[in-house]
């Protein structure tokens, strides 16, 4: 080969090096990022047929991941053993000719797999000290050797691709790693939803009247949030101040909650200790969400400042109180009481009409009962609130809407 | 078969694929027009590679023309020209086949 064809073939082998670092550094998909990689590869000398394999610690072999030029393509599934003891003599980054790996035990055990590939040089990819992959290559284009300088290029592209294969199986750990914390995550939140049901449960268990009280709250607040359009996460959070808001029913007399006449005024100041009862024990909790226990402390307050425990006036009360203070009430009127049977739908919705900007937000209100007609009409995705009045007459107010 | 733009990337593995099939039903005459190509780099090299060494396990005969200077230049420094008849266009390639047997 005389210079200028020498100094041509440097500059096409540089140019090529140019486009290798692109293909790797590409973000495309491995598969076809390292297949551009063999490709890139394989133009530089020529050589028709190659393969590209990726390490497989667990498995301990090499699996094919691309190839090019083959023509038998019957078998797919390619793989060639590697025991540890093998790798330790590879040299890393090394063509390695298949003649002189003729006597291994490396090449004997996957003689067929070198021939069905026609394989000339063997490349085993290391990057880290750690075998990552592995490249066979065929004869050149006319079957010529490959010569010293050839091989220099190849070290240089192995150490490229290596280093890309490594990269990837970084990333491919940490998404796996990613999505298992995603899953226990998950596994979690449903542990933490049941537990907080299952407390929720215990506290409407005391009330003979109530039960699922605390759900039925729970859901007609997600209703509203939802409406109002809150976040995913804030929208679970009033989901579970609704479960919660009654816990400090807990040192409340059973006798008292369940007392089917009037109430002495003992027995009310008794029974609205509970709002910070639940508070003093929720406080305690670090929650994922946000303002669960102002939620719980202040869902009897009032716009008027008449509510309880701590008096609060409508600007200081937050959405989320204004929405459970509703919801908790609306239940009330919907269930059988010890001292009254439930009220009709069109009553109830009259009650909390008349109470609207002294006890309930304007906007609460038109949102909730908004919802309900949606629900009544059939237009609403989900059901928040119907499902829940069940042997609720709804018959005036379906008139209403 | 008829290439056309750049043979810069994967996409070009249709020519491949088609010589492939071709070969496969047992054509025996193959010819490549480079008249719209305009870009050849490794990943082209490469792909004519396998298109030359699959032509001569077929024992079929390969056909190269309207071949612009640095294109030919590229293929004649890779080794490839060799294994190839050059023709200037289409016509002298079907005329050289039409008499081979």
């Amino acid at each position: 080969m005389n210079k200028k064809v020498q100094l041509k073939r440097l500059m096409f082998s540089i140019e090529s090096l140019v486009d290798l670092g692109q293909e790797v550094s590409s973000s495309k998909e491995l598969t076809e990022k390292m297949k551009a990689a063999l490709y890139v590869m394989t133009g530089i000398f020529p050589v028709p047929t190659a393969a590209l394999f990726l390490y497989q610690p667990h498995r301990k072999s090499l699996d094919l991941l691309v190839e090019k030029g083959r023509r038998d393509k019957t078998k797919k599934k390619i793989k060639l053993s590697v025991l540890p003891e093998y790798t330790k003599r590879f040299k890393m980054n090394e063509p390695h000719s298949v003649r002189t790996m003729a006597r291994t035990a490396f090449f004997r055990q996957n003689e067929d797999l070198f021939t069905l590939l026609q394989t000339t040089l063997f490349i085993p990819l290391f990057a880290k000290g750690e075998l990552v992959g592995a490249i066979a290559l065929g004869k050149k284009l006319g079957g010529a050797a490959y010569h010293a300088a050839d091989k220099d290029v190849l070290r240089v592209i192995a150490h490229q691709m290596a280093i890309t294969l490594h990269n990837a199986r970084l990333f491919l750990e940490l998404a796996k790693k990613a999505s298992e914390n995603k899953r226990l995550y998950t596994s979690m939140q449903r542990i933490y939803h049941d537990t907080i049901q299952a407390f929720a449960a215990a506290i409407d268990a005391k009330d003979d009247y109530t039960k699922d009280h605390s759900y039925r709250v729970a859901s007609y607040a997600v209703a509203i949030a939802r409406e109002l359009g809150w976040k995913k996460n804030d929208v679970e959070g009033i989901y579970i101040a609704g479960l919660l808001h009654d816990i400090g029913k807990i040192i409340v007399d059973r006798n008292i909650i369940n007392k089917g006449e009037k109430l002495t005024a003992p027995e009310i100041s008794e029974i609205q200790k509970h709002p910070q009862v639940s508070y003093d024990i929720l406080s305690k909790v670090k929650f994922p969400w946000k303002n669960i226990d102002h939620f719980v402390r202040h869902h009897h307050e009032r716009l008027d400042g008449k509510g309880y425990p701590d008096a609060l006036m409508a600007t200081e009360l937050s959405e989320g109180v204004k929405i459970l203070a509703l919801a908790d009430a609306f239940d009330a009127m919907t269930t059988d009481r010890p001292y009254r049977g439930k009220m009709a739908l069109i009553d109830a919705f009259q009650e909390v009409m008349n109470c609207r900007g002294t006890q309930f937000d304007a906007r609460i209100t038109d949102t909730f009962f908004h919802v309900l007609r949606k629900e009544l009409s059939g237009a609403a995705k989900e059901s928040h609130i119907l499902p829940h009045l069940q042997g609720v007459d709804v018959s005036g107010f379906k008139g209403l809407a | 078969m008829t290439p056309k733009g750049y043979i810069n990337d994967l996409g070009a593995e249709s020519l491949e694929q088609t010589s492939d099939q071709f070969l496969g039903k047992g054509v025996k005459k193959l010819v490549v027009n480079f008249n719209d190509v305009q870009y050849i780099n490794t990943i082209g090299i490469s792909i004519f590679t396998s298109i030359v060494q699959k032509t001569m396990e077929y024992d079929s005969t390969l056909c190269f023309t309207n071949l612009k200077k640095v294109h030919r230049d590229v293929l004649e420094m890779m080794g490839l020209i060799k294994y190839v008849k050059v023709f200037k266009d289409e016509e002298d390639a079907l005329s050289f086949l039409s008499e081979k047997r």
